[in-house]
């Protein structure tokens, strides 16, 4: 596929947002967010839906007009409240969440449609083609394709001009289960490869942290952490976007000289200062389970790879343990939890945020 | 931009309606003094009367018919997905006349039955007369829309209500019905404006209805006539209004993925179901055809025992030309001028597309005898513009505001037919404003908006009154023959003309609404 690949050379430029506003009548839609990108850098904007990411991404794209802060690319100015460069001036290619493509052109025309007049039948496009392995389906329509073909094609047909920046509007849900983790991977490798900057929106945490160097993690227009995978799935900011990032148990604790006394017994913490009534992140792959004692097994999901508990303490607290085995217990057993994992996060339990907490949360990535 | 357009056309759209306000300004009538008239009152309610039954029973014929051959296994489907749309073809005054003659004494139909022992027939004249008549050629309005909504209702609701227990009238009721009133109502509405604008049909049976009443008072009472006319173009509004307000818009079915509507057996009712729709266009499309042909029959044995001169082939020939040309030409301006408005209403909700789409739809309310009418006066009391009386593009303009209404339904779904974010995409992608609609939603809309102008193409082959008007002199047009031979009484050539019309139109009604029909929801 690389060697394919090589006749398209996309110039990779930064991406730098500024304290951009989206409003339309009413609330901003996106509010005073502040992100930059590196060229050839592959960022995620990871939220639940409404929460502004997709009208971040087609501002960038010069769909919607801000109405505060500038954005750039490289070192063009495309977008302020006062002016805007069109969106077919960006040079920037879009891969849309239902693909777009044009119903009544062929595979190579939809392709090709981003194309100067002159290169329309060029290697260029047998290039783009054969990027996505797509070669041999030029005359085909598009709704005689699967779904990842049709994907495919957006994405040859996004590529194919040579763009310096690439955005994908939550480019896999619309795939089935069995085909989005292969795609996923084909798309990143393909991504990778070329080096060009690429922004995309989802609302699924393994993508965002598989696809992305840096994930954006917004709510309500604005963002809540802008980190690497690693950082935020081990330091979220705040319990909302622990809660969002992964799974998590918020267990109530008290604070002091870098321990947190719990339910599970002492919680080593990563903020030594932290004192008082907090609330304690415990990743289920933190906890472990030994047979007998203070607790309950109420749940047992097995996934293959390893088996996830739900698990309600004698103080009434529920917390969710995932092991890398076979299941070793099941509903009922009483079993003991205990704390094996690193210094972790405290939240103090002011946070508005945390008051409904101490229960085990799902994973948003099950999008309901 | 799109706003501006769309207040300029409906501007223009209003044109005439403001013609006739003006002039009853002008003529100092007295619309209170004109309304309340015992000459008035009876008129008006004829009116209504006649425009809401006939709109109740064409919604009601068209929906039971596109159900049945759209949604059931009846025989001989693929036949009547062809034929039940093509009563339209007929103009109301070349139905009305045959229909007439089918039933008068010594009729066709009378030496049908007479061998059968059936006595007399009932008389098609007056109110029960412009009824049938017009029901009969004007249920299509009805047809298209729903059969189109028919076809593209998702199934899973119907099989989720039979489930749950309902059988299949019960699911009809509850589930598609609800689900088509609106392509119901934009259908009816359709009839309710054609009818109360009607004047062929009315005239010929003999009903006092209010277009009658302006025709006959249009030269010696100038102010009687522009007061009714005025009136005419208020009922219109305020049932385009009401229609808007009373009925929820459905929301569309979704473009993409659509699934196979589902099919009801209709079992042991095959039979019978098969044989009533049958017998139905019997009456709608094969009598009033066998009609027309045992005039041209009747006519040319006649003329020929008289010695008389055959049919004019030749004027015949150019007259066809110049129906087809000036029907595409209007059916072309038509859906240029209402594209904008149709953008405005499907893209965004703004009150400046439904005002403007109400002043479009008003066009069609007045008869053309008014439109005709208020061009001539118009054009005669301008310098500027009498230099267009009785000039082509006049004419076209005529069409294009009179039949503007049939096209913004259809143009509508065609913008609303455009899948999200392609647009977008194609911005994306480099294309400007210009290539983005030529290469992307033209194409797209093209059927949509073949079937908008050919429904639009269909009125102007039709279209009477206002081509007497406005026509250059010595433009014949199909209808306008049709008309002068019945005046003469040349049978003959009356029948030939109309079967002519009758042919040329089916076949462009075919190719651009019948094989478009999808395309109408």
């Amino acid at each position: 596929m690389s060697d394919a690949a090589r006749p398209l050379r996309p110039q990779p430029v930064s991406i730098d947002i500024e304290d951009i506003a989206v409003a339309y009548d009413g609330p901003p839609v996106v509010d005073h967010v502040s992100i930059s990108v590196e060229p050839g850098e592959m960022v995620a904007l990871l939220g639940p839906s409404g929460c502004g990411k997709t009208t971040l991404l087609r501002a960038i794209a010069g769909l919607e007009p801000i109405t505060a802060g500038r954005i750039r690319l490289g070192d063009r100015t495309v977008s302020t409240a006062s002016s805007h460069v069109a969106a077919e001036r960006r040079r920037v290619g879009m891969v849309f969440q239902d693909w777009a493509l044009f119903p009544h052109l062929s595979v190579a025309r939809n392709v090709a449609y981003g194309l100067p007049r002159a290169e329309r039948s060029s290697p260029r496009l047998t290039a783009a083609l054969s990027m996505v392995g797509m070669e041999g389906y030029e005359d085909r329509a598009p709704h005689t394709l699967s779904g990842g073909q049709q994907q495919r094609v957006a994405l040859a047909r996004a590529l194919a001009p040579e763009p310096n920046v690439l955005l994908l509007d939550e480019p896999f849900s619309n795939l089935d289960a069995s085909l989005r983790a292969s795609i996923r991977t084909e798309v990143h490798r393909l991504v990778t490869g070329l080096g060009i900057t690429a922004v995309f929106v989802t609302h699924d945490q393994d993508e965002a942290f598989v696809l992305g160097s840096r994930v954006a993690v917004m709510r309500d227009g604005h963002i809540e952490q802008w980190a690497t995978p690693t950082e935020l799935y081990s330091r979220p900011v705040n319990p909302w976007v622990a809660r969002f990032v992964g799974e998590a148990t918020l267990l109530a604790g008290q604070a002091s000289s870098g321990e947190a006394r719990t339910a599970l017994g002492g919680v080593p913490l990563l903020d030594t200062r932290a004192r008082g009534a907090v609330q304690v992140l415990l990743r289920p792959e933190d906890l472990a389970l030994d047979a007998g004692g203070t607790a309950e097994i109420d749940l047992v999901e097995y996934y293959g790879h390893d088996t996830t508990y739900d698990v309600r303490l004698d103080t009434g607290e529920s917390v969710r343990v995932r092991l890398a085995s076979v299941p070793r217990f099941s509903r009922s057993d009483r079993v003991t939890v205990r704390f094996a994992g690193d210094a972790t996060r405290a939240y103090e339990v002011t946070d508005a945020e945390s008051t409904d907490s101490a229960t085990a949360t799902r994973p948003a990535s099950a999008e309901g | 931009m799109l706003v501006v357009a769309a207040l300029v056309i409906g501007m223009v759209f209003a044109g005439p309606l403001a013609y006739v306000v003006i002039q009853n300004v002008r003529e100092g009538a007295d619309l209170a003094d004109i309304v309340w008239s015992e000459d008035t009152a009876g008129p008006l309610v004829r009116s209504l009367l006649l425009a809401s039954v006939v709109s109740l029973t064409s919604a009601l014929i068209g929906t039971v018919l596109a159900w049945t051959v759209v949604r059931t296994d009846i025989r001989g489907r693929s036949l009547w997905k062809v034929v039940a749309p093509l009563p339209l073809v007929f103009p109301s005054f070349v139905g009305a006349t045959a229909l007439i003659s089918g039933f008068a004494t010594g009729g066709l139909l009378e030496q049908l039955v007479e061998p059968l022992g059936v006595g007399s027939l009932p008389e098609l004249s007056g109110f029960r007369g412009a009824w049938f008549v017009l029901t009969l050629f004007t249920y299509p309005y009805v047809y298209l829309p729903v059969a189109a909504r028919l076809r593209h209702l998702p199934a899973a609701p119907e099989e989720s209500a039979r489930l749950l227990g309902r059988r299949p009238l019960q699911v009809f009721t509850s589930v598609v019905l609800p689900q088509s009133l609106t392509a119901i109502s934009a259908g009816a509405l359709l009839v309710f404006l054609y009818t109360i604008s009607d004047f062929g049909a009315v005239q010929l049976l003999r009903y006092d209805t209010l277009t009658r009443a302006i025709f006959a008072n249009q030269l010696a009472n100038r102010a009687t006539s522009f007061g009714l006319a005025l009136l005419l173009g208020i009922v219109a509004i305020v049932v385009v209004a009401g229609e808007r307000a009373l009925i929820r818009r459905d929301p569309p079915t979704s473009g993409r993925n659509r699934s196979r509507a589902l099919q009801i057996p209709l079992g042991p009712l095959r039979g019978p179901v098969t044989v009533a729709v049958g017998a139905f266009f019997l009456v709608a499309l094969v009598g009033p055809a066998a009609s027309l042909l045992h005039w041209l029959i009747r006519g040319l044995s006649s003329e020929r025992s008289r010695g008389a001169t055959a049919v004019d082939v030749d004027g015949l020939w150019s007259a066809v030309v110049n129906t087809v040309w000036v029907s595409i030409a209007a059916a072309v301006v038509t859906v240029a001028v209402v594209l904008p408005v149709a953008y405005l209403n499907a893209r965004y909700r703004s009150r400046t597309g439904t005002a403007a789409n109400a002043l479009v739809v008003s066009g069609f309310a007045l008869p053309g005898v008014v439109i005709g009418l208020a061009f001539v006066f118009w054009v005669l009391s301008t310098d500027l513009f009498v230099s267009f009386y009785q000039t082509l593009p006049l004419l076209v303009l005529a069409y294009v505001i009179h039949f503007g209404a049939q096209a913004t339904g259809a143009s509508g779904v065609a913008v609303g037919a455009i899948p999200p974010h392609l647009d977008d995409a194609a911005r994306t992608l480099g294309a400007g404003r210009l290539r983005r609609f030529t290469t992307i939603e033209l194409p797209i809309m093209a059927p949509g908006l073949g079937a908008a102008g050919g429904l639009v193409l269909l009125s102007v082959m039709k279209e009477l009154p206002a081509t007497l008007f406005l026509a250059p002199i010595g433009f014949d047009t199909l209808a306008t023959r049709i008309w002068s031979a019945m005046e003469t009484v040349s049978y003959a050539q009356a029948g030939l003309d109309s079967l002519v019309l009758l042919a040329v139109s089916g076949l462009l009604t075919w190719l651009l609404v019948i094989r478009a029909a999808e395309h109408l929801d």
